[in-house]
C-alpha cells in the first residue's frame, strides 16, 4: 500500500485533460505494451501469444467478458468516488475505509431484516451503505475544513481505522452462527443478493445502479452550476471564495460524495458476490480507483473509459497465466504506465521551457540583426 | 550609470534578458556591482528584482546577455557554481531545518567528522563560535533554530553563506519579516561585514528609506528594466518613488460628469492585521459617495492592500468597522458583501482575480452560474447561452486570446486583467474597489481600462481606486487620500497637490491632521 501511495502522490494532477496530454498518454501505453512484450520475450515466452491469451482471459467468453465489466465497473466508482473529492481540491485516499464500512452496514442492516421483502431491504441497505461511507469521510472533510488538517494524513490513518474496526466486528460481535465460516457476519437471503447478469460470472444487476451513479456524476460535474462552483474551488479556492462561493461547505458536500459512492461500491461487493461481509471483501479497489483517475486527470468520460482498460489488464492477466506468464507481467505493464504519466508533466514542461527559449533566443537574433542593419 | 570596463566589478551583468514563457521578467540589463559596496535593487512587485538575482544564484538560465564573477564568465552555472564562485543569497523565506541546531545548520552539507564517518559535533560548535567571533554576529551555536527569533534564523542564515566562502551577499527583501530593531541591527552587520571583511552586498528591497539608511549606490528596476542607477547620496526617497512608479503618459482627456451623491463606502478607525500579525492598517477612516472616485496613494507594504481586502471581506476586522451602502460588513463572507452591490477588482489577479487553469468563459460566468438566464432552475448549465455571453464580452472588451475556450493561463497580463474588469463591472454594483488595475498592463489596455472605469464613475458608482501608479490616481481620482504605516497622512482634493509634493506624504515625512 505503502508503495502504491507513493506512485499515486507523485502523480497527483494539476491541469486539465487536454490533447496533448492524451497523446502522451497514448505513447506511454504503447511504451509500457512494449516494455512488458519484452519481457515475456526474455523469460522465454511469445508476446504475441502472451497477449493474445490476456485479450481472450479477459473477452474470450461471455463468463471473462463479465468478470471484466465486473472489475472495471468498481474501478470505475472508486475513481469517480476520488475525482468528485478532487474537483473540490480535497485528496480523499480514504476510501479504502469508505468501503468497508459501507459494506459491513450495509451486510449488517441485510442480515436484521432477514425474511423481509428484497424490495425494502436492498434500498435500505444501499441507504445504509451510503451513510456509512458518507458519514465516515465527513470526519476528515470538517477537520481539514475547519481545523486545516491536510486530509491525505487523516485519510491515510482512518484507511487501517476502519479496516480493523470492521475485521474485528465481522470476527466478534457480528460473527456468523455459521458452522465452518471463520469469519464473516450472517449470510444475506438469497433474494436480496443482486442477480447475476452472466452466468458463473460476477458481473451482477449491480451494474445498473453502477451506471446511473456514474451519469449522475459526469452530469453534475460537468453540466450543473455545482459541478462549475466545485471545479472552481478545487482550481483555486482563494478565487472560490472571493467569487462568493461557499467554498467550505462545497468541500463537505463533495467529500461525504465521494465517501457514499465508497460506501455503495462495499454494498456491491457484498450483494453480488460475497454475501456476506468478509475481511476480503477489497483488495486495495480504492487505490486501484484512485490511480484510473488520476490517470484521467479527474475527467469523468475518461474515467469510465480507462476503467475499461484496466479491467482488461487486471483480468486479462489471469488469461496470461494459463500459458505460464506470471500476472506479475500485467502489473509490471501497470506500473510503467504510471511512471511514465508521472514524469509526463515534468517532460512535458521541459519541452515547454525550450520552445520558449529559442524563440526568445531567435527573437533576441532578429532584434540585433535589424540593429546591425540600421 | 555606464561603468562598464571598470576593473573593480566583482559582479557584472551584461544584456541579461530573462523570457519566461508569458512575461519578459528581465529585459536587456547591464549592470556592474563593485567590490565592497552595498548595492540596493528596488522596485515594485514583479518588477524583475528577485529574478535577476535568481539568475546571479544560478536558480534561473537567462534567455539572453552574459554574467560575469570575478571576471570570470558564469554560463548555464547551477547554484553550487555560484556558491563556489563566492556568491551567496538568503532567500525571504529561511531555508533552515527548524529541528537542527545552529551549528548543525551551518555545517549543513560540510559536516566535520572524526574517523571520517562520525559528525564531530564539538567541532562544528567550535567552527561556529570562530565564525560568530570573527563576523560578530551573536548567536548561541547549540541553540535549535525553531527557537530563534526571525531575526536570529536570518544571522543564521547569514553565517550559513559566509561559512561557504561567500564575499558577494545576495539578501531578498530581508527586512519584511523584521522588526524594526531587528532592522537595525541587520544594517550594523552589514556595515561591519563591508567595512572589516570587504565583502559586497546586495539587498532587494522596496522600502526606500533603507535604501537610503544602508546602501552606497541604488537601482531602480521598473516592468523588467532597470531605469537608473544612482549613487545613493545623490537621490531622495521622493526621487526614487517617481521611479519606481512613475511612467510616461500621453493621454487624451476623460470626460467627467458631476453625479455625486451619499456616502457608499465608509470606514470607521478600521484596524487590520497583516499575514503576520503585524498592524497592517491602524485607525484609518474614509468615505466614498456615488459617483466618486476616491485614491488611494501610497508605497507598496503600508497598508493599502489590506484595507482593500478588509473591505472585500477577504481579511476579518480587528478593530473599527466599515459599512457598504449603509450595511456594516463585519463578520461578512466575500459572497455577503457582493450580494449587498460590491465588486472588486484585487490587486493580484494571478491567484485572486481568476483560476487560471479555468477558461476564459469560465471566469467571465464566475458568479453569475446561479443566474436564471444561465442555468436553468439555478441548476442546469445552458451552455449556448454561457457561450453566447463570453462571446460578446470577449469581444466588447477586446480580449486577445485564443478564444473564449481558451484557459485563462494563455492571455498576457493585460489581457487576464480585462477579463477581470469585464467580469467585475458586469455585476452592475454601485460600489468598485479598484486596486491596481493597470499593473502590468500595456498602455492602450491602461487606457481603455481607465476608461471603464471613469464610465462607472459618471453612472453613479463610488469607486475606491488603490494604485501605486501616481500618474495613474491623479488621472482617475477625484479626491486622494495618502497612506503610511497603515494611517491616513494627507486628503486632497483632485488638483490640490502637485504630484511632485504626493512623495512627501506617502513616506511619512508630512502629515496633514486636517480633512477635506
Amino acid at each position: 500500500m505503502k508503495k502504491t501511495l507513493q506512485a499515486l502522490l507523485a502523480l497527483r494532477p494539476k491541469k486539465k485533460l487536454n490533447g496533448e496530454y492524451l497523446l502522451s498518454l497514448g505513447a506511454s501505453i504503447l511504451a509500457a505494451l512494449l516494455v512488458g512484450a519484452v519481457i515475456m520475450l526474455v523469460s522465454g515466452h511469445n508476446p504475441l501469444e502472451g497477449y493474445r491469451a490476456m485479450l481472450h482471459g479477459a473477452l474470450g467468453t461471455q463468463r471473462n467478458l463479465g468478470n471484466t465489466l465486473a472489475k472495471s465497473m468498481t474501478l470505475c466508482l472508486t475513481a469517480l468516488a476520488m475525482a468528485v473529492a478532487a474537483r473540490a481540491g480535497i485528496f480523499n485516499v480514504g476510501g479504502e475505509g469508505q468501503l468497508y464500512l459501507g459494506a459491513i452496514a450495509s451486510a449488517l442492516v441485510g442480515a436484521a431484516l432477514s425474511g423481509m421483502t428484497p424490495w425494502l431491504v436492498v434500498p435500505l441497505c444501499l441507504l445504509a451503505a451510503a451513510a456509512a461511507g458518507g458519514l465516515y469521510a465527513f470526519v476528515p472533510a470538517w477537520l481539514k475544513v475547519r481545523l486545516k488538517v491536510n486530509e491525505v494524513i487523516t485519510t491515510i490513518m482512518l484507511n487501517s481505522a476502519a479496516i480493523y474496526f470492521c475485521t474485528f466486528l465481522a470476527n466478534g460481535p457480528f460473527k456468523t452462527d455459521e458452522r465452518g465460516i471463520a469469519s464473516g457476519t450472517a449470510q444475506l437471503d438469497a433474494e436480496f443478493m443482486f442477480p447475476k447478469l452472466i452466468k458463473l460470472s460476477n458481473l451482477t444487476s449491480a451494474i445498473f445502479i453502477a451506471a446511473v451513479l456514474a451519469l449522475l456524476v459526469w452530469y453534475v460535474m460537468q453540466r450543473t452550476s455545482v459541478g462549475f462552483e466545485l471545479k472552481l474551488t478545487g482550481q483555486n479556492p482563494r478565487f472560490a471564495s472571493y467569487m462568493g462561493i461557499k467554498t467550505g461547505r462545497l468541500a463537505l458536500v463533495s467529500m461525504v460524495v465521494s465517501g457514499a459512492i465508497c460506501g455503495l461500491c462495499g454494498m456491491f461487493e457484498v450483494f453480488g458476490l460475497h454475501k456476506r461481509f468478509v475481511e476480503t471483501v477489497s483488495s486495495e479497489f480504492y487505490f486501484d480507483g484512485m490511480l484510473v483517475a488520476m490517470i484521467m486527470r479527474y475527467d469523468p468520460l475518461g474515467i469510465v473509459l480507462m476503467s475499461l482498460f484496466f479491467g482488461v489488464l487486471k483480468i486479462g492477466a489471469m488469461g496470461m497465466e494459463t500459458v505460464g506468464i506470471p500476472s506479475e507481467t500485467i502489473l509490471i505493464v501497470e506500473s510503467i504506465i504510471i511512471f511514465f504519466m508521472a514524469a509526463e508533466s515534468g517532460i512535458s514542461r521541459a519541452l515547454r521551457e525550450k520552445r520558449a527559449r529559442r524563440r526568445a533566443r531567435r527573437q533576441s537574433e532578429i532584434m540585433l540583426e535589424k540593429g546591425a542593419g540600421a | 550609470m555606464d561603468n562598464s570596463g571598470r576593473a573593480d566589478a566583482i559582479v557584472r551583468f551584461e544584456h541579461i534578458s530573462m523570457q519566461f514563457p508569458t512575461v519578459l521578467a528581465n529585459d536587456d540589463i547591464s549592470l556592474d556591482i563593485r567590490r565592497g559596496e552595498v548595492f540596493a535593487l528596488v522596485g515594485e512587485n514583479g518588477a524583475g528584482k528577485s529574478t535577476l538575482m535568481n539568475i546571479l544564484y544560478g536558480l534561473y538560465q537567462p534567455t539572453g546577455g552574459a554574467l560575469y564573477v570575478k571576471g570570470k564568465k558564469l554560463a548555464n552555472h547551477s547554484p553550487g557554481q555560484a556558491i563556489a564562485a563566492g556568491i551567496g543569497m538568503v532567500h525571504q523565506h529561511f531555508m533552515l531545518v527548524p529541528s537542527f541546531t545552529v551549528a548543525q545548520n551551518i555545517m549543513l552539507s560540510r559536516e566535520p567528522r572524526r574517523s571520517r564517518f562520525f559528525y564531530d559535533f564539538r567541532a562544528a560548535e567550535a567552527r561556529v563560535r570562530d565564525l560568530v567571533r570573527e563576523y560578530g554576529l551573536a548567536v548561541e551555536p547549540g541553540a535549535r533554530v525553531s527557537q530563534l527569533s526571525v531575526g536570529l534564523q536570518q544571522r543564521v542564515e547569514i553565517l550559513k553563506t559566509l561559512n561557504r566562502g561567500a564575499d558577494v551577499l545576495i539578501l531578498d527583501e530581508p527586512t519584511a519579516v523584521l522588526t524594526p530593531q531587528e532592522t537595525d541591527e541587520l544594517f550594523e552587520v552589514i556595515r561591519r561585514i563591508v567595512r572589516e571583511k570587504q565583502m559586497t552586498v546586495i539587498i532587494i528591497t522596496h522600502k526606500l528609506y533603507e535604501v537610503m539608511a544602508i546602501s552606497d549606490r541604488v537601482g531602480v528596476m521598473r516592468a523588467g528594466r532597470l531605469v537608473g542607477v544612482h549613487d545613493t547620496r545623490s537621490v531622495n526617497e521622493r526621487m526614487l518613488a517617481s521611479m519606481m512608479v512613475g511612467r510616461e503618459m500621453l493621454f487624451s482627456q476623460l470626460d467627467r460628469a458631476d453625479t455625486q451623491g451619499e456616502a457608499a463606502i465608509e470606514v470607521e478607525n478600521l484596524q487590520v492585521l497583516d499575514d503576520r500579525g503585524l498592524c497592517a492598517v491602524n485607525g484609518i477612516s474614509l468615505s466614498v459617495r456615488r459617483g466618486e472616485i476616491l485614491g488611494v496613494a501610497a508605497i507598496e507594504g503600508n497598508g493599502q492592500s489590506e484595507l482593500a481586502e478588509a473591505i472585500c471581506g477577504l481579511r476579518p476586522l480587528r478593530g473599527g468597522d466599515i459599512r457598504v451602502l449603509g450595511r456594516s460588513i463585519r463578520g461578512q463572507t466575500p459572497g455577503q458583501i457582493r450580494a449587498i452591490g460590491l465588486s472588486h477588482i484585487p490587486e493580484d489577479r494571478l491567484s485572486t482575480g481568476v483560476s487560471t487553469p479555468a477558461s476564459i468563459s469560465d471566469n467571465l460566468l464566475a458568479g453569475k452560474q446561479r443566474r436564471r438566464e444561465f442555468a436553468l432552475g439555478g441548476l442546469h448549465l445552458r451552455r449556448r447561452a454561457i457561450h453566447a455571453y463570453a462571446q460578446k464580452i470577449f469581444e466588447k472588451f477586446d480580449i486577445r486570446g485564443a478564444g473564449v475556450d481558451a484557459p485563462a493561463a494563455s492571455l498576457s497580463g493585460g489581457n487576464m486583467q480585462k477579463v477581470v474588469v469585464a467580469r467585475e463591472f458586469s455585476f452592475d454594483s454601485p460600489v468598485l474597489i479598484v486596486a491596481q488595475p493597470s499593473r502590468g498592463v500595456d498602455i492602450g489596455a491602461m487606457e481603455f481600462i481607465h476608461r471603464c472605469i471613469i464610465e462607472k464613475r459618471n453612472a453613479g458608482c463610488a469607486i475606491l481606486l488603490i494604485s501605486a501608479d501616481l500618474d495613474e490616481v491623479f488621472r482617475l481620482s477625484d479626491r486622494i487620500v495618502t497612506l503610511y504605516e497603515g494611517r491616513v497622512t494627507g486628503r486632497f482634493p483632485a488638483g490640490g497637490i502637485k504630484k511632485a509634493d504626493i512623495g512627501y506624504y506617502m513616506t511619512g515625512h508630512r502629515q496633514q491632521e486636517a480633512s477635506v
